[in-house]
């Protein structure tokens, strides 16, 4: 869908040389840091940005070829924004009829959207009197009223509070998976990008560095900077020996067999926590659902993760044991 | 654990503030505000052609002295009243919102009322009011340099006191109380913690009053000083090439003000919070003095003038006037330039406002040099005293060839005159009102279908129809008091209400100087009230 595609500003280049592939009714996740270029890729999608170089096609259609083409307007691309760009002198109704085209309207599509969102007794109001949430709900609505063949969210839940934040994306996501409608999403926020991607793209200083389903990018990152773009990771010296390597934390199984020094992944919750004389326990992080160990081997040695599904049975001070219970991981070379 | 680096490219990461500026505009777009620039910088460039024209007699006049006296009396009582309007200014602000003189919000709205009279009306009262035998016998007759700096620094410290206020009022005390306690007295707090917060403000209204004072020409021409404006006017017949010569200084002396202005600029304000808003000056033994202080411009600026008019009208014409006969003439005298007032105010504001929309949006939504270039140019015309942009269009529509020769002394040429002398008011007013509508809601339509036109007419335009009517009322208020453009570009016959006093001042008709001035005064005041006082007095 994308291909090669480069965009700077002055002398920062924000995009560079880009190919993204959305497939038709899939929902696909741009994840990265802010400033790494993400929106940037979003709003060249729509239109609202010109790529210095590069292709965008929808279906086999060519969208724009180095920033020539389509206007925002002919694209039948939508757009959730992330403070939602509701039009403040329209009600809900009119805001949503206002990408609908005569005849959609005197057909009703405004009511059935507003019915499948469940907003009818909102039609009336004016975007100043709508809770986040529904103001929310009323952005998607407009932007999915004339079905676009594409929808496109830019950090859609972030102006939410913690609790409505869990609660719409999953709405949305149940939503778009019913509609079968092809989405992209930009996020920084790794847990969203796991709830709403079917495919997530690791997007750092303008270039996708891996794309993949979220297990298998969870699980094979790419590059030590993709696993902590992923969620919290351990890097664990070891030696490696064809299919396994050696570690502090016992022998560890790896996915591609390499030899010599390397760094180890292992996630917090596959590691296991005992009592021993391995090393020491200098944190003990209390969720509720789980508990966190901060464990550090040596003064010198960077502090190990451990995520135990349990109340906490050690304390800090206490000796402990590691040891590596996860699936078959990937290593990555050793610092210089 | 890891912990990466987050650019190893060395890419530096791209600010929100880059986006939207990728928007490309149709070629007439550019066309239409290059034009309205052009028109714009006519009456510089008309200027210019005109000294080409007459350059035999510059020389003589540029060896000569006469330009240099004018020059000399507009720079000192520009300077002389700038400097009386920023202390005064200044020094009421901080007396009615930081000490505990009683009735501030009162005192906020009479002290900033001068405002709403304009200075040669102001100053035909006050010239009536003092001498030998007038209402204050004991106060010299006002006239000549002391005369104009009395004057025009009563009707201008608003200009100060109006930023000032805005500044103090949000700026928290919490920097003065932490000065009381570190040991300062009050009046050090106030002079080295209070005022330099202050003084950017006070710099910036300086300068309006500097601008005003130099444009000035009802009330130096009353007064009888003689500053580049009343010799312009009155040599502009006779003497064509000294009045052009002046005219070329003058302009330059404005624009370079104007530049100035630029670098001066006072910080927006933050969201006042009225809970900071707690430390108090304590005046002690010196109330009477603030109350006196405070009390003074009100009565010079406001109660004098009115009282005067208010006299004129009720004793009609049985010691002053000649022709009077009566109420009923004064209601009949009012008609016509009540008609007329009416008639250019609101042709100019909608012409101001209609022309000035297009660069108004451009220069918002399109960051290209040739918006903001226009931008500067309508901007700066400003600055050009209206004097000057008639002495301009005189010149040019004398001069011009056939059909525009003929719009010498017509409508259509004063509400050019108007449009070019207050199209900034406009143009400011309206950015501000493209600026408030964020560019996500012409995303969000693009988006959904919407093409550039159903864009601007069901998006922008009403969005932005409450800042274009507080723009219009701008120039209605501005085109309302404006005088000497008046004078020189409107048809024969056609009277204004400002036009009308002048001639009945000049004239001696006192009992319709009067009626006319208070029509106006009052007109003037609801449209103040509205455009520019309410919004800043009404929250503090």
């Amino acid at each position: 869908m994308l291909s090669g595609v480069s965009k700077s500003f002055a002398a920062t280049v924000a995009v560079r040389d880009v190919t993204l592939r959305a497939p038709a009714g899939s929902q696909t996740v741009l994840l990265g840091p802010s400033g790494c270029g993400k929106t940037t890729l979003l709003r060249i999608i729509a239109g609202l940005e010109h790529e210095d170089a590069g292709v965008v096609s929808i279906d086999g259609e060519r969208l724009s070829c180095d920033g020539r083409g389509l206007p925002p307007e002919k694209r039948r691309v939508g757009m959730v924004f992330q403070d939602w760009g509701l039009f403040p002198h329209m009600t809900v109704e009119r805001n949503v009829a206002f990408g609908l085209s005569r005849e959609q309207i005197a057909d009703g599509a405004v009511e059935r959207t507003l019915d499948m969102m469940r907003m009818t007794k909102l039609a009336s109001r004016r975007p100043h009197e709508l809770s986040a949430g529904q103001a929310q709900r009323v952005a998607l609505a407009r932007a999915l009223a004339p079905r676009p063949r594409l929808l496109l969210f830019d950090e859609p839940f972030s102006s939410l509070d913690a609790e409505l934040r869990v609660r719409v994306r999953t709405e949305v996501a149940q939503l778009m998976r019913e509609l079968a409608m092809t989405a992209v999403y930009v996020t920084h926020d790794q847990e969203e990008a796991f709830v709403l991607g079917d495919e997530i793209a690791v997007m750092a200083s303008g270039r996708i560095v891996q794309q993949g389903a979220p297990e298998r990018i969870y699980l094979e990152p790419a590059s030590a900077w993709v696993a902590g773009m992923l969620g919290e990771a351990n890097l664990i010296p070891g030696d490696a020996v064809g299919d396994v390597a050696n570690t502090c934390c016992g022998q560890v199984p790896l996915l591609r067999a390499r030899s010599g020094d390397c760094q180890v992944l292992a996630r917090p919750e596959h590691l296991a926590i005992s009592a021993g004389d391995q090393a020491t326990v200098t944190a003990v992080e209390f969720y509720g659902h789980d508990t966190v160990y901060r464990v550090t081997t040596a003064d010198d040695e960077p502090v190990v993760l451990v995520r135990a599904g349990a109340a906490p049975s050690h304390q800090v001070g206490d000796r402990v044991s590691l040891a590596y219970t996860g699936p078959a991981t990937v290593c990555f070379d050793a610092p210089h | 654990m890891a912990s990466p680096a987050t650019s190893d490219t060395g890419i530096k990461p791209v600010g929100a503030r880059n986006r939207g500026s990728d928007r490309r505009s149709s070629w007439w777009l550019r066309l239409l505000v290059a034009v309205i620039a052009l028109v714009f910088s006519a009456p510089v460039l008309f200027l210019l052609l005109e000294i080409a024209n007459v350059s035999e007699g510059i020389g003589q006049i540029v060896g000569s002295s006469e330009w240099v006296v004018p020059l000399l009396n507009s720079l000192g009582l520009a300077g002389a009243v700038t400097l009386a309007s920023m202390v005064i200014g200044g020094g009421l602000a901080i007396l009615i919102s930081r000490t505990d003189l009683p009735g501030q919000r009162v005192w906020r709205l009479l002290l900033a009322l001068p405002l709403v009279i304009p200075s040669f009306v102001g100053a035909t009262a006050l010239i009536a009011a003092t001498g030998p035998g007038s209402l204050l016998p004991f106060v010299p007759r006002l006239e000549g340099f002391v005369g104009s700096l009395v004057v025009l620094t009563l009707f201008t410290y608003p200009y100060v006191l109006l930023p000032a206020l805005a500044t103090i009022s949000s700026t928290p005390t919490s920097a003065e109380e932490a000065a009381r306690l570190l040991g300062r007295s009050g009046f050090q707090t106030g002079v080295r913690v209070l005022l330099p917060q202050l003084l950017p403000a006070i710099a910036a209204g300086g300068l309006l009053v500097f601008l005003y004072v130099l444009s000035d020409f009802g009330a130096v021409a009353l007064l009888r000083f003689d500053t580049l404006t009343r010799v312009i006017y009155s040599s502009r017949l006779l003497d064509p090439a000294l009045a052009l010569t002046l005219g070329v200084l003058l302009a330059a002396l404005a624009l370079l003000i104007s530049v100035a202005m630029r670098r001066v600029r006072v910080p927006s304000e933050p969201p006042v919070s009225r809970a900071n808003q707690r430390y108090r000056y304590r005046l002690g033994k010196l109330m009477p003095v603030g109350f006196l202080v405070a009390a003074l411009p009100v009565a010079a600026g406001l109660v004098l003038p009115v009282i005067i008019f208010l006299t004129w009208v009720l004793r009609g014409s049985s010691t002053i006037g000649v022709a009077y006969s009566g109420w009923g003439d004064d209601m009949g005298f009012l008609v016509g330039p009540m008609l007329g007032s009416t008639a250019a105010s609101v042709a100019a504001a909608l012409a101001a406002v209609v022309i000035t929309v297009p660069v108004a949006f451009a220069v918002v939504r399109r960051s290209e040099r040739l918006y903001r270039f226009a931008a500067d140019v309508v901007t700066s015309l400003f600055a050009l005293p209206g004097l000057v942009i008639a002495l301009a269009l005189v010149a040019w529509a004398v001069g011009a060839p056939g059909p525009l020769g003929a719009l010498y002394q017509t409508f259509p040429l004063l509400i050019l005159g108007y449009v070019l002398h207050f199209g900034a008011q406009a143009l400011g007013s309206g950015q501000a009102a493209f600026r408030a509508v964020p560019q996500r809601f012409d995303e969000a339509a693009a988006t959904l279908g919407a093409g550039q036109r159903r864009r601007f007419f069901v998006i922008d335009l009403p969005l932005v129809a409450p800042g274009l009517l507080t723009a219009g009322g701008l120039v209605l208020l501005s085109t309302l008091k404006e005088l000497p453009l008046t004078l020189m570009l409107a048809p024969t016959g056609f009277k204004t209400l400002a036009t009308a006093i002048w001639g009945a001042a000049t004239d001696g008709f006192y009992a319709e100087v009067g009626i006319a001035s208070l029509t106006l005064i009052l007109l003037s005041g609801v449209l103040t009230w509205f455009l520019v006082l309410r919004g800043r007095l009404g929250r503090v």
